[in-house]
């Protein structure tokens, strides 16, 4: 099908005002009488509050407000962003007698400025009975471990007594017996490490009552609807009375599917009758906000001597920290969209999620995946290397196919029992292809290693994610026509910075046969806009694109109705294009959009108008392929990427500018992650290195050469034809330099982020040095 | 509290600002409306707040706004004339190179100071006058493709 | 975060400069590019001594020597011609590489000595080439060597007095000179792990008459290895020699662990790092190894 706006590269609908500077990101408002709020964070990791008074900090002048937890009301919740009945624990209070982590909060102050209201947590007095913490994931479920939630009133925790907020087991067929047909068994252990989304922007609220005393929560989110109806729950007022507002978004990467700062925004707006603004500094967005899952994982392969993998068994261990946000979501796809890779007849999952008092863990782009392909890419390459088969050929015998079926997802839906997936379109094999080229794998692989210090090798990964949550994730949007033949789009759909405005905009556009122009896209507004789930798993192009498909459909019917009687013809002989409709074959015959509009509006009386809902019942899976080249120095153990190649079957891409910069800074999260990203804590549990001066991420001249291909399929399920793109490729990155390194100089490396030092230990250890 | 005036010219005006001696110039450029100043870090590490002063980037969080009294700022808001965009925020919205636009002003402000001084630079030069600013979403690829197009197009303009 | 600075005062003499250092006490805090004093955000500061309109941005022949003003900035220094061709630019490269560049339109030289970052990046090129700091006291001023300026992480011997100038002597003439600035980070901006500055002196017959190696970020102060300096001293040097000298480099440092690296890590880098350093240098002057 050719298209006129769907694939191409056009300009961001939001570009003009951001490459201007203008007001658009939460904080760009002046608010009179703004109050300033901040959180008194505990220093210690476990400790419960035996006394807390606040006389102190209330008297200080220009403080308005200060809570404890004596003043709000205690409803178990959980802050992640995900539909109800979420299957996250329900373990979190909006202020709590016990802290659980050194971040965790204990208190909230309102005040005329900053400095006074930073000022007033110095004054708050807090009397701490410090328990005993427990900050090894290994340690969270020994005999004897302090238990992290002890409070009767918190819900849906797997074994309270023991700190497992989570525990999944998942088996298709029988590994034992699949391993014993195997003439080759691998089993190695991981470990990956607690990185940190640092979007730019960091996490800020700002809530204040409206002229009819509605709580209005103006705030950078992925979630609007989702936190709407946590904090209507947590702070007691109906649905109706609140309304959260999404501005522009600074990233959010999963670490903005969350509700956040918005529940004590609002109970502080409430408190005061007065603006409130909190937001976070980048210190407090280290520690206070959310991390990923670290997790230690333990891979097993088997496969016949033939090259056929036969069995794979996925072992997991991880924690989420003091709370247990995402806990058993993140987990469960870590085994349900990295296992089914490969067509092994025989699966099993098993996975534990732990407690421990430590920073917050929860939903990080990739969502698991990259944690599980870390693991499940190294294994494969060693069972290339030890059955003396190409890594590329290896992969493409063994993995998924078109037409595939992949039982495990059936078993591991998001916290419930999911649905079968079928893989009904499947670029991965084209994207083995490219990506090779592209790398010029054939010539590199058997490359003579060079004299000197430093070697290079190439490696290989292959990788995929979903596209919205099976039978779980929905949108909806409205259109409604104007009289200058352009159309309001209202979305619920979270642009988040990766172009979703732009992208459904493009999709509604085609669908109406109008140019871009004439859509003006509203979106994460509900007041305005119909529920969206948000953007997260991958969801908004699929399934907030499904639900704009459909609306423009049904309103492109209604305009083809007004258009009808004006050419004296039936609504069939009809066709859309360039803000016209025409009558099919005869194009001098046709009427504009505008003089449409105009005829429905003012003669018919009559407001084009439509919405619809949409989900699906799969979740078709982008495919990724990545390449990397790296060059290893042995005298220092640093890993230089020389090149990157991250190939993606995205199905259809909408703006297929907009989805290379998917891939681009997907990458670019993940060479982070794989070479320099973690947060240290101390014996103590406080962060060591909360900060972008210790803890680094990729800046422009640290970047490697990035290739970005798009191998484009046609997914049935996708408008027009598209899957998802904004996850998949952060998960290729490690992999692929792990097996890179191995190429390069005869090690492995399971462990993240790779470090220098790890390198030249395993150097030794290897005697290549 | 003493305050002290500080007169400045930012963006081509005139300004008198009241301010409290130990007010950084960030703080003062928001309050003042330039919301296209943005608050990242407030270390000097992520770049999000860079303005020009006469001509060179500098991190608007680690400067004193009393420092900035007699001196000339250059905000984004400052880089359009009217409706006619800098070739530089032309050619971010060709190239796709803003996706959240949090770092956006700051990186473009710091390539107009690159482009002043050197009106040709390498790929090289490029990423290394933006190294200051940290993007989370676009893993610079675009905005390096950006100001390369946009340093060629002043170059046949010229 | 500085609500509770009351004063900011631009001084136009060093003279009044001191004097509202004495004034002020404790509280008072200089304040030139403002890169350190920002981020360290000590609640304690009342008063800003602003001393950037001191006339101390200079960089000028005195003597033998380079005068560089106290304040002038990173970038000057990178920028400045006579900078770049001194001692192989190690200055200018150090001064590059000390941040993006942002920072380094701010970050002053007297303000990174000042500070006295056992990782400061200026610090092992000026020890390398024997560098002294002049401080301007009420009543008088002083010659400070480099090398007896940093006393501990984070403190140096200035009193009440302002740092004013840097004065790096010409390298002695005669022979052919080698130099070299190194440094390792975790990323391409990252405070150094490890930095080097070496430079070599041979004479004609490639005999080594001067020998000068300074690291940076593995001992509490920058320092020169003067234990490596002299094995390489009066010999012709050799691969063995220069190894000789590194397994000194790395048993003479004593770095730390923390975030950005383990010390043992550190003590090895220390000893790769100013082999590399090393074997440029002599190569640069003229010897093939």
């Amino acid at each position: 099908m050719s298209t006129s706006v769907v694939g191409k590269n056009l300009r961001k609908v939001d570009g003009v005002k951001l490459v201007t500077g203008g007001a658009a990101f939460t904080d760009d408002i002046q608010l009179p009488g703004l109050l300033y709020g901040k959180i008194l964070p505990s220093p210690h990791a476990h400790a419960r509050i035996v006394r807390i008074d606040a006389t102190r900090a209330k008297a200080l002048a220009g403080v308005v407000a200060v809570l404890t937890y004596k003043d709000v009301p205690r409803v178990p919740h959980t802050t992640a962003g995900q539909a109800w009945p979420e299957p996250s624990p329900y373990d979190t209070y909006l202020l709590d007698s016990k802290v659980r982590f050194v971040g965790d909060r204990v208190a909230a102050v309102a005040a005329e400025t900053r400095a006074i209201a930073e000022k007033a947590l110095g004054l708050i007095e807090v009397e701490y009975d410090v328990l005993p913490a427990v900050l090894d994931m290994e340690q969270a479920m020994a005999a004897g471990a302090p238990v992290i939630h002890d409070e009767p009133d918190s819900t849906k925790i797997f074994d309270k007594r023991r700190n497992i907020a989570g525990y999944i087991l998942r088996e298709i067929g029988s590994v034992e017996e699949g391993f014993r047909e195997c003439d080759l068994v691998i089993e190695r252990e991981f470990r990956t490490g607690r990185q940190q989304h640092c979007a730019i922007e960091p996490h800020i609220s700002i809530a204040w009552l409206d002229a009819d005393a509605r709580l209005v929560i103006r705030t950078s989110t992925q979630v609007p609807y989702h936190t709407r109806r946590q904090c209507a729950m947590i702070l007691q007022i109906p649905v109706s009375r609140i309304r959260v507002v999404k501005p522009r978004i600074g990233g959010g990467f999963g670490g903005k599917q969350e509700m956040l700062l918005e529940d004590i925004t609002g109970a502080l707006a409430l408190a005061t009758r007065r603006p409130v603004k909190i937001e976070f500094t980048r210190a407090e967005e280290f520690y206070m906000s959310r991390t990923r899952h670290p997790q230690i994982l333990r891979m097993k392969m088997g496969a016949r001597r033939d090259g056929t993998i036969v069995a794979s068994q996925m072992t997991v261990l991880a924690t989420t920290g003091a709370y247990g946000s995402h806990a058993t979501t993140v987990q469960g796809n870590t085994g349900s969209k990295v296992l089914p890779m490969y067509r092994a007849e025989h699966m099993r999952f098993e996975c534990h999620v732990v407690y421990t008092n430590t920073p917050v863990a929860g939903a990080f782009r990739g969502y698991g995946c990259p944690q599980g392909f870390f693991a499940q890419e190294s294994v494969v390459d060693e069972l290339a290397h030890e059955l003396k088969m190409d890594p590329v050929e290896f992969r493409r015998r063994n993995a998924i196919r078109l037409g595939d079926i992949d039982r495990l997802s059936a078993q591991l839906g998001e916290g419930r029992e999911g649905l079968p997936r079928v893989v009904r379109s499947c670029g991965l094999y084209q994207c083995l292809d490219r990506g090779a080229a592209a790398i010029d794998w054939e010539r590199k692989r058997t490359a003579r290693p060079r004299p000197g210090h430093l070697k290079r090798g190439v490696g290989v990964s292959c990788t995929m994610q979903g596209s919205g949550i099976a039978g779980i994730d929905w949108a909806s949007a409205f259109l409604k026509m104007n009289e200058d033949g352009s159309f309001y789009l209202q979305a619920g759909a979270s642009d988040v910075g990766g172009g979703a405005d732009t992208v459904l905009s493009q999709i509604a556009a085609e669908t109406l046969g109008v140019t871009l122009d004439k859509i003006v896209i509203t979106s994460g507004d509900t007041d305005i806009t119909p529920f969206d789930v948000g953007a997260y798993a991958s969801s908004t192009t699929i399934i907030s694109g499904g639900a704009v498909r459909k609306a423009a459909e049904k309103v492109r019917q209604q305009v083809l109705q007004v258009a009808a009687r004006m050419l004296d013809t039936a609504p069939e002989n009809l066709t859309c294009g360039a803000n016209a409709v025409s009558i099919v074959g005869d194009r001098r015959k046709s009427v504009t959009m505008t003089d449409i509009a105009m005829q429905a509006m003012y003669k018919d009386k009559l407001q084009i108008m439509d919405g619809a809902s949409h989900y699906n019942t799969d979740s078709p899976p982008p495919f990724c392929a990545t390449f990397a080249e790296v060059e290893v120095d042995t005298e220092t153990g640093k890993v230089r990427v020389v090149h990157l190649v991250s190939a993606v079957d995205p199905g259809t891409a909408i703006n297929p500018m907009q989805a290379e910069g998917q891939v681009e800074g997907a990458v670019a999260q993940g060479l982070g992650y794989t070479l320099t990203e973690e947060l240290l804590l101390d014996e103590l549990g406080r962060p060591r290195n909360a900060s972008f001066l210790d803890y680094k991420i990729f800046a422009a001249k640290d970047m490697p050469k990035l290739t970005a291909i798009l191998a484009e399929t046609d997914e049935p399920l996708g408008p027009y034809g598209a899957k998802s793109i904004s996850e998949v490729p952060i998960n290729g990155p490690a992999p692929a330099i792990a097996n890179a390194i191995y190429h390069a100089v005869g090690i492995r490396i399971r462990k993240l982020p790779i470090r220098p030092e790890d390198v030249l230990r395993e150097l030794r250890a290897g005697g290549m040095l | 509290m003493k305050k002290l005036t500080i007169r400045l010219t930012v963006n081509a005006e005139s300004k008198e600002w009241s301010i409290a001696p130990g007010d950084l110039l960030l703080d003062v450029l928001r309050r003042e409306g330039y919301f296209g100043v943005k608050r990242g870090c407030e270390k000097g590490e992520c770049g999000a707040c860079t303005v020009l002063v006469e001509g060179k980037p500098i991190n608007s969080c680690l400067m004193f706004a009393a420092q900035a009294d007699g001196r000339e700022v250059l905000t984004i808001e400052g880089l359009a004339h009217g409706d006619t965009l800098d070739p530089l925020q032309e050619a971010f919205l060709d190239h796709g190179a803003s996706q959240c636009g949090f770092c956006t002003p700051g990186m473009i402000l710091a390539a107009k100071a690159l482009l002043e001084k050197n009106p040709n630079p390498s790929e090289r030069e490029v990423r290394e006058a933006m190294t200051g600013n940290y993007c989370r979403c676009t893993g610079y690829v675009k905005p390096v493709e950006a100001v390369l197009a946009a340093a060629k197009a002043c170059r046949r303009a010229r | 975060m500085f609500d509770q600075v009351d004063a900011y005062h631009r001084p136009r003499s060093i003279r009044e400069a001191v004097r509202l250092l004495h004034a002020g006490g404790s509280r008072a805090r200089i304040l030139a590019g403002g890169t350190d004093v920002i981020v360290q955000s000590d609640p304690s500061i009342r008063s800003l001594v602003d001393i950037t309109q001191l006339g101390l941005s200079y960089i000028r022949k005195a003597g033998n020597a380079w005068a560089i003003g106290a304040t002038t900035t990173m970038a000057e220094l990178e920028d400045s011609a006579p900078i770049r061709g001194l001692a192989g630019g190690i200055l200018a490269m150090a001064a590059a590489a000390c941040g993006p560049v942002q920072l380094r339109n701010m970050a002053t030289l007297g303000g990174n000595l000042a500070n006295a970052s056992p990782a400061a990046d200026t610090a092992a090129p000026l020890l390398a080439l024997d560098a002294s700091v002049v401080l301007a006291g009420a009543s008088r001023r002083r010659r400070v060597p480099l090398a007896e300026f940093f006393s501990a992480p984070g403190k140096t011997v200035l009193g009440k007095e302002l740092l004013v100038e840097i004065l790096v002597p010409a390298p002695p003439r005669g022979g052919r000179w080698g130099w070299s600035f190194l440094k390792l980070g975790r990323t391409e901006s990252d405070i150094s792990l490890v930095s080097v500055a070496a430079g070599l002196q041979l004479d004609a017959r490639g005999t080594c008459k001067s020998a000068r190696i300074a690291l940076g970020a593995v001992a509490p102060v920058p320092l020169r290895a003067a234990g490596a300096e002299a094995i390489l001293m009066g010999q012709k040097p050799t691969l063995a020699r220069i190894a000789q000298a590194c397994e000194r480099v790395a048993r003479d440092v004593s770095p730390v662990t923390d975030v950005r690296a383990p010390a043992e890590y550190r003590r090895e880098m220390a000893g790769v790092l100013a082999g590399r350093a090393l074997r440029d240098c002599a190569q640069q002057a003229g010897v093939t190894l």
